[in-house]
């Protein structure tokens, strides 16, 4: 599902890479934690899979395509296979959480029959049914990230994107949104999540992917967080 | 495409930039007003040239049968064939000219019919006994010298001549006229040239605005798969507004001007020069060269969003 070939990343100006001739392979349904210490790449290897960024060297490969030389129009087509998620939610503030969820089919040029079927699903699937007329700000911090999840789910993607999604939450609230993250999970959908979190690495056990100075040191099928920092 | 949200981003983006829209507005709509007004002098301009002559033309009227000049030239009545060969050699031979043209009786009375026909005036050309015949308009030759300045040898050479009724010379005037017009002319342009570009600047900031009041809607399209196009275009169709607006403004005040200013202002105190008409104006307004100003406001507004907004919401 997706594929580093040798990927290096060099950003403008001098110092080290931020990826190192990077070569990793994540298949479809998996489940991957991306960790590593601040600087160590893993926003860098996220944003050359949404093709925010170019490799420097190497190839990327995103469901099934090489996407480092893909035209920039097909990007879009792209971005609809993945859903992505951050710590800070990103929600739309003067949208209800069913406008929020909406948003992300409307832009895509979503019928509103297919809209008003879907995202209802969607947000009892997350667990919000019945707030779907509330306001972003009516809404606790893991509620919040459960409407940034809908968001990045409604479209049904082949890969979710999660970067330090339990960041801002509480360990309780965090658990929930790992649950949630497994079920999407369970659906045969891709998870590749960023973390700094241990306790839900160690908790959760899942694949880890561990990067130092843009360099993979570690990649475990079945791993913990490794580092205490 | 869905285009519901379009539409709503249309609609909050005109009510939150209104102040911005307005600027932009204003200066396309006067802007639009001095490069259309600089487009009629020019069109002016070819009208006094096409009736008139130039500054480096004169006119050699021929005798007719009764000339109404009662010059000694004309005692044998209608120029004869020599006659008409004596001028045309003095014409040739003159170092003065560059050229020459005839022009009949028949072509003449033409293209005074048709003159006063553009200014309403043709009552003298009709009717059943009319005062203005071909066979009273006299053939003419139309003499382009080769400087304004220099036509005094050809001029005396002229005058002398049997078969020469009337020489107009109206290089002075004629100067005088389009050396206004070649003023308004460049300083409308000129004026609206500076405009254009402040609106230009304008249409920039308010992007730029509007741009950073919705970045965040915009980072979300651009994660969840939005394409360009559909991104952009509310910052395009906010353009198109702007423009559509400014061009209809400054299309009124165009039509307003052609209205009191030519036809009910100078075309009645300035009778001798035949005016821009109502043709001309559509030309103002939708000619391609120069552009009319329903092509100038949409590209100045249409042209600098689409290379900004390709920048803001680059993909």
């Amino acid at each position: 599902m997706i594929r580093f070939e040798k990927v290096t990343k060099r950003y403008p100006g001098p110092g080290r890479p931020a990826l190192d001739q990077v070569t990793l392979d994540i298949d479809k349904g998996e489940f991957v934690y991306l960790v590593g210490t601040s600087g160590s790449g893993k926003s860098t290897a996220l944003r050359l899979v949404l093709r925010e960024l170019r490799p420097t060297t190497g190839r990327v490969h995103v469901a099934g395509k090489e996407i480092n030389r893909m035209a920039g129009w097909k990007v879009p087509r792209l971005r609809r296979e993945i859903g992505t998620v951050f710590q800070d939610f990103r929600l739309l503030p003067n949208k209800t959480v069913t406008e929020n969820v909406a948003f992300a089919q409307q832009v895509i040029g979503k019928s509103r029959r297919d809209i008003a079927k879907v995202v209802p699903e969607t947000l009892e699937l997350v667990g919000l049914k019945d707030k779907g007329d509330r306001m972003p700000d009516e809404l606790s911090g893991g509620e919040q990230q459960r409407v940034a999840i809908a968001r990045a789910f409604v479209n049904r993607p082949m890969i979710l994107i999660a970067d330090e999604p339990t960041g801002n939450l509480d360990p309780q609230t965090s658990v929930g949104i790992m649950n949630l993250l497994g079920d999407i999970n369970a659906t045969g959908t891709t998870v590749v999540m960023a973390t700094h979190d241990h306790g839900i690495v160690d908790q959760f056990t899942k694949r880890v992917i561990e990067l130092d100075h843009g360099k993979v040191v570690r990649d475990e099928a079945s791993g913990s967080y490794g580092f205490q920092h | 495409m869905q285009l519901r949200y379009v539409f709503t981003e249309l609609r909050t983006g005109l009510r939150r930039n209104l102040s911005m829209h307005l600027a932009v507005i204003l200066t396309l709509f006067v802007s639009l007003s001095l490069a259309g007004i600089g487009i009629l002098v020019q069109r002016e301009a070819t009208v006094a040239r096409d009736s008139l002559g130039d500054e480096l033309k004169i006119l050699v009227n021929l005798c007719t049968d009764d000339d109404p000049s009662h010059s000694p030239n004309c005692a044998s009545g209608e120029v004869t064939a020599d006659q008409r060969q004596r001028i045309e050699k003095e014409i040739e031979d003159s170092d003065e000219v560059a050229s020459s043209t005839f022009q009949s009786k028949e072509e003449g009375y033409q293209r005074a019919y048709d003159q006063a026909k553009r200014s309403n005036t043709q009552a003298a050309f009709e009717g059943p006994d009319p005062v203005v015949t071909v066979e009273r308009w006299p053939a003419a030759y139309w003499v382009t010298l080769k400087t304004p300045e220099h036509a005094d040898g050809i001029i005396s050479a002229l005058e002398g001549l049997d078969g020469v009724s009337v020489i107009k010379d109206q290089r002075k005037a004629l100067g005088q006229i389009f050396g206004i017009m070649t003023v308004l002319k460049y300083g409308s342009w000129i004026g609206a040239g500076f405009l254009l570009f402040a609106a230009l600047l304008q249409v920039t900031n308010t992007i730029r605005l509007a741009a950073l009041a919705r970045r965040r809607e915009i980072a979300i399209m651009r994660l969840v798969g939005a394409s360009t196009l559909y991104i952009a275009l509310p910052f395009l169709l906010e353009a198109l507004v702007a423009a559509i607006v400014g061009v209809a403004l400054a299309a009124g005040v165009l039509a307003a001007f052609q209205h009191w200013g030519v036809e009910k202002a100078l075309a009645d105190h300035v009778e001798f020069l035949p005016w821009v008409d109502w043709g001309d104006y559509t030309q103002a307004l939708f000619g391609l060269f120069p552009p009319g100003i329903v092509l100038l406001g949409p590209a100045l507004t249409l042209i600098p969003t689409l290379l900004l907004t390709r920048k803001y919401v680059k993909v």
